[in-house]
């Protein structure tokens, strides 16, 4: 069943994130994909994730499709005016590539190439309408196009900090819902009771919600995490667990595998990402025994 | 100079619909001399939105004002007196003067009455043009006085596109081609050796690919 299919049937979805090489050799990208067939229902490229040039996600999600996986990719803005990013849409279509996610593009500034100049033609509002408008037949111009591209867009809500910022995150999700969004991806949280009040807060918006869990890699990242990002809720205990553990690779997979194992009971999704570390995914997912 | 030009005035209505009284506040720097919102350009358009309210069967209280710098916060404070006794502020300043007013007096509604549209040098009477576009990385030294990045449609480094015809650029003839006036200004300077060098790819962060940008003087700034 496809990943919109069970979207819509009410079925939980598994989605795992593999980012595209800073290169041309996609032979990890091949071969730890491999080992996800039949487990996840669809594989997230991100687009020049963190500001760091990569190999397009409309590439990744072609190899995904070569290799029998269903590709969802990231959309934004931030380097493609509203002609490449429509025209690498209907690529995306024609490459068999339907499930999409409008993300916020981190700042140039943060990533790779920081002199770059920044695009920002169309923000996720307007991204989100595009892909309406290209999925009823025509473009942002007005003109008709030959075939409609098929899509499933959903949105990534940027990370929570507090009660406050949840309101006004839930009330933009709330427009973007209007303007096209059929799914929600939250920042992983690695606090179950505070995820689930995020959870909780979303649900109402009547389209499924998927949380995100990552593989923290050791304690210097899990520290680094804590302090850099105080919407994670990511817990000193948590961190002591690492330190203490005799096995600290074992210890973080279990780690994944019990927030996934929980949120599983209370959302319609999981996204997992495992930064670096794809060829875990398979223990991540043994673990929380998806 | 920072160039506008006044908004269609139904917008304007739109804006200040709702309130009866108005602080319409002009700028006597750059609007004055784009003749966009200056003294001038605020009584006309006082008179405008009275000749509005009139035929609307409504009365509107509008107190015209002009500030020295609407960019300044020194100037800015002088609409303090004024300020209890409107309901809404128009300001018809660029969009630096607008945030101004809006920062000090953080309890008002302040609505544009101008669009702000460029940095620009006046070309003869009321013909304005873009000029510079704040790059934050000046290349006239390079290019004969005359500036790419805001003069050539596609902000071309290294010489014109092939859509130049006889020295006007194909986005129209009323857009001259700036490497063709480069070009000619390089040749008349005796400095066409110049337009062999290359010009890498630019460093946009000046010019806002790093954010908002901001200019601290540490020997200024208190």
């Amino acid at each position: 069943m496809s990943f919109q299919a069970k979207l819509t049937s009410g079925e939980f979805v598994v989605l795992a994130e593999m980012d595209t090489p800073k290169g041309v050799d996609i032979s990890d990208l091949v071969t730890n994909v491999r080992y996800l067939k039949s487990r996840v229902d669809a594989v997230v490229i991100p687009d020049q994730d963190n500001g760091v040039m990569h190999l397009g996600a409309l590439a990744g999600g072609a190899v995904m499709r070569q290799q029998g996986m269903e590709p969802l990719i990231h959309v934004c803005g931030r380097d493609k005016n509203r002609m490449a990013l429509q025209s690498d849409l209907l690529a995306a279509h024609v490459l068999g590539i339907h499930n999409l996610m409008v993300v916020k593009a981190e700042e140039m500034i943060n990533g790779d190439h920081p002199d770059a100049k920044i695009v920002d033609d169309l923000d996720d509002l307007g991204i989100l309408s595009m892909i309406r408008s290209l999925t009823t037949g025509t473009d942002l111009a007005g003109f008709e196009l030959r075939g409609k591209p098929q899509f499933t867009p959903g949105i990534a809500v940027p990370p929570i900090a507090d009660q406050a910022d949840l309101e006004k995150q839930v009330a933009d999700a709330r427009k973007k819902i209007a303007a096209g969004a059929a799914y929600i991806v939250l920042q992983p949280v690695f606090d179950l009771t505070f995820y689930t009040q995020i959870i909780d807060a979303f649900t109402p918006l009547n389209v499924p919600v998927i949380p995100s869990v990552f593989l923290l890699k050791n304690v210097g990242m899990a520290r680094y995490i804590s302090i850099n990002d105080p919407g994670s809720r990511l817990s000193e205990d948590l961190i002591r667990r690492i330190r203490k553990a005799r096995d600290r690779e074992t210890e973080c997979i279990a780690i994944a595998g019990e927030m996934i194992h929980a949120l599983k009971g209370i959302s319609r999704g999981i996204k997992i990402s495992a930064l670096g570390w794809e060829d875990r995914l398979p223990a991540i997912l043994d673990s929380a025994g998806l | 100079m920072i160039t506008a030009e006044q908004k269609p005035i139904q917008e304007i209505i739109q804006y200040i619909a709702p309130y009866g009284r108005i602080l319409l506040v002009g700028c006597n720097e750059c609007v004055t001399v784009c003749a966009a919102g200056g003294r001038k350009e605020v009584g006309l358009l006082a008179s405008a939105l009275h000749l509005n309210s009139l035929k609307q069967g409504k009365t509107i209280d509008i107190k015209e004002i002009t500030l020295e710098r609407q960019c300044d916060p020194e100037y800015v404070e002088e609409l303090a007196p004024y300020i209890d006794g409107a309901d809404a502020v128009v300001s018809m300043a660029c969009g630096c003067g607008v945030q101004s007013v809006a920062a000090r007096y953080k309890t008002s509604p302040v609505f544009p009455a101008v669009n702000t549209r460029f940095m620009g040098a006046s070309l003869g009477q009321g013909v304005w043009a873009e000029r510079c576009k704040g790059c934050g990385d000046c290349v006239l030294g390079i290019t004969g006085g005359i500036c790419p990045v805001a003069r050539c449609s596609k902000h071309l480094l290294n010489g014109p596109c092939g859509g130049t015809s006889n020295g006007q650029c194909e986005i129209g003839p009323e857009t001259d081609c700036a490497w063709r006036l480069i070009w000619e200004r390089l040749k008349e300077l005796g400095m066409e050796d110049r337009y062999e060098d290359l010009m890498n790819a630019k460093d946009w962060r000046p010019g806002g690919a790093a954010g908002p940008g901001k200019i601290i003087r540490e020997d200024l700034a208190q």
